[in-house]
């Protein structure tokens, strides 16, 4: 039993790891989108 | 506390400058970096024109720089000759670099290039250094250990005129410090910056240059470029405010001793996470300023020299008459800040010493 309160505990910590790596990335894509879109605008 | 400063013809707060300053002086000695880059976009934001901003903050740097220098020679950790093959790329790149602003001003677009110019490099920055960082206390958690090569050979290692550079113990081409120089030229002149950020990993993982001998040469490649910036600035625009610099200078050479210090009792990963986010966070302010706020044409009131007190009115007279004079004196003065804030420095650390052996 402790077992597999363990390995879920380590598939918890994984998976929120993963949220947060997936966050960072989607909020550095929205950052550079603005940037890239503003320019683009701002030029044409 | 207000002020009107007489060149940049606009009122700021001189305690919000100098607390301002301080910070960045703060962040420039907790990270080793110069900190124009941070610095020229909040005098943007409290309402420097930015063709003054980069002007200004080229020669607070230009002071800064010429402190820790004498520091770094004071401790015998320079390589003049590597440093002086960077500043003569440094001197091509900076005159190509006013060059390409003058164009803008001439067109009427160098806001516009600035402020793209700062959110592209903060972006570039900020990003690469969230992802290392992160990287980093991911890896402290997870206690992995890499295997790093010493040397990684790229093209530029294989360019012709080699040469010995004792200090460093390196045996590799000329071209390879001239043109990392030139780009570092280029953009401090268009930014106001010193380029550290650049030329420091660039002397890391490119040049490979001992640790110990990067932040003292790369100070010393800073003082040129920031004298050359200085003075074309001041020569071509007549854009360098006298009162302005001096607050700067006060505030950075402060801001830069608590940074030091602080520097060696903080654990770096988090902080390098830290200002990757404030880099981040101050890159989007510009584009939000630049892209999404509508700009109302600001009347330009001409303040007249009678409106002026006399040191004001002083230094606008001697901006207009003597440009090539006052560009000197910018220089000369910045110069001579940094070099009494480096011995005030080494005086306070021999006093601590001596207090602290004679309690011992």
């Amino acid at each position: 039993m402790s077992f597999s309160n363990l390995k879920i505990l380590s598939k918890l910590s994984y998976l929120k790891t993963n949220i947060l790596k997936a966050g960072i990335f989607l909020g550095l894509t929205a950052y550079w989108s603005v940037i890239l879109v503003g320019t683009f605008i701002t030029f044409s | 506390m207000e002020v009107f400063l007489p060149i940049a013809q606009v009122p700021i707060n001189v305690l919000e400058i100098l607390f301002l300053s301080a910070i960045v002086g703060v962040l420039s000695g907790l990270f080793g970096v110069g900190g124009g880059f941070l610095m020229t976009p909040f005098l943007i934001f409290l309402g420097v024109p930015p063709t003054y901003a980069v002007a200004n903050e080229a020669n607070n740097i230009l002071a800064t720089s010429v402190s820790g220098s004498t520091t770094h020679y004071l401790k015998n950790t320079l390589d003049y000759k590597m440093g002086f093959m960077i500043v003569i790329g440094g001197s091509i790149g900076t005159l190509l670099g006013i060059y390409t602003f003058s164009y803008f001003k001439g067109i009427g677009k160098i806001d516009t290039l600035i402020a793209l110019a700062y959110m592209y490099i903060l972006a570039i920055i900020g990003s690469l250094m969230l992802v290392q960082g992160l990287g980093e206390i991911d890896k402290a958690r997870k206690k992995i250990q890499i295997k790093k090569k010493l040397h990684v050979h790229y093209w530029i290692h294989g360019l012709p005129f080699r040469m010995r550079f004792q200090k460093s113990k390196l045996y590799e081409s000329a071209f390879t410090p001239i043109i990392i120089g030139l780009m570092v030229g280029f953009i401090a002149a268009i930014m106001g910056i010193g380029g550290a950020f650049i030329l420091v990993p660039a002397m890391i993982y490119i040049i490979g240059m001992p640790t110990k001998l990067i932040p003292g040469t790369s100070l010393f490649v800073t003082i040129f470029v920031s004298v050359i910036v200085t003075f074309l600035h001041a020569f071509n625009y007549g854009s360098i405010d006298l009162i302005l610099v001096f607050l700067l200078v006060i505030g950075s050479i402060i801001g830069v001793q608590i940074g030091q210090k602080l520097g060696e009792k903080i654990e770096s990963a988090g902080l390098k996470t830290l200002l990757a986010i404030l880099l981040l966070a101050v890159g989007i302010a510009i584009a939000y300023d630049t892209f999404f706020v509508e700009h109302v044409e600001k009347e330009f009131i001409r303040v007249e020299n009678k409106d002026l007190n006399s040191l004001s009115s002083l230094i606008k007279k001697f901006s207009e008459d003597m440009p090539i004079i006052y560009g000197l004196f910018s220089i000369f003065f910045a110069v001579g800040l940094g070099i009494a804030a480096a011995f005030i420095r080494r005086f306070f650390s021999d006093l601590r010493k001596k207090h602290f052996n004679k309690t011992v």
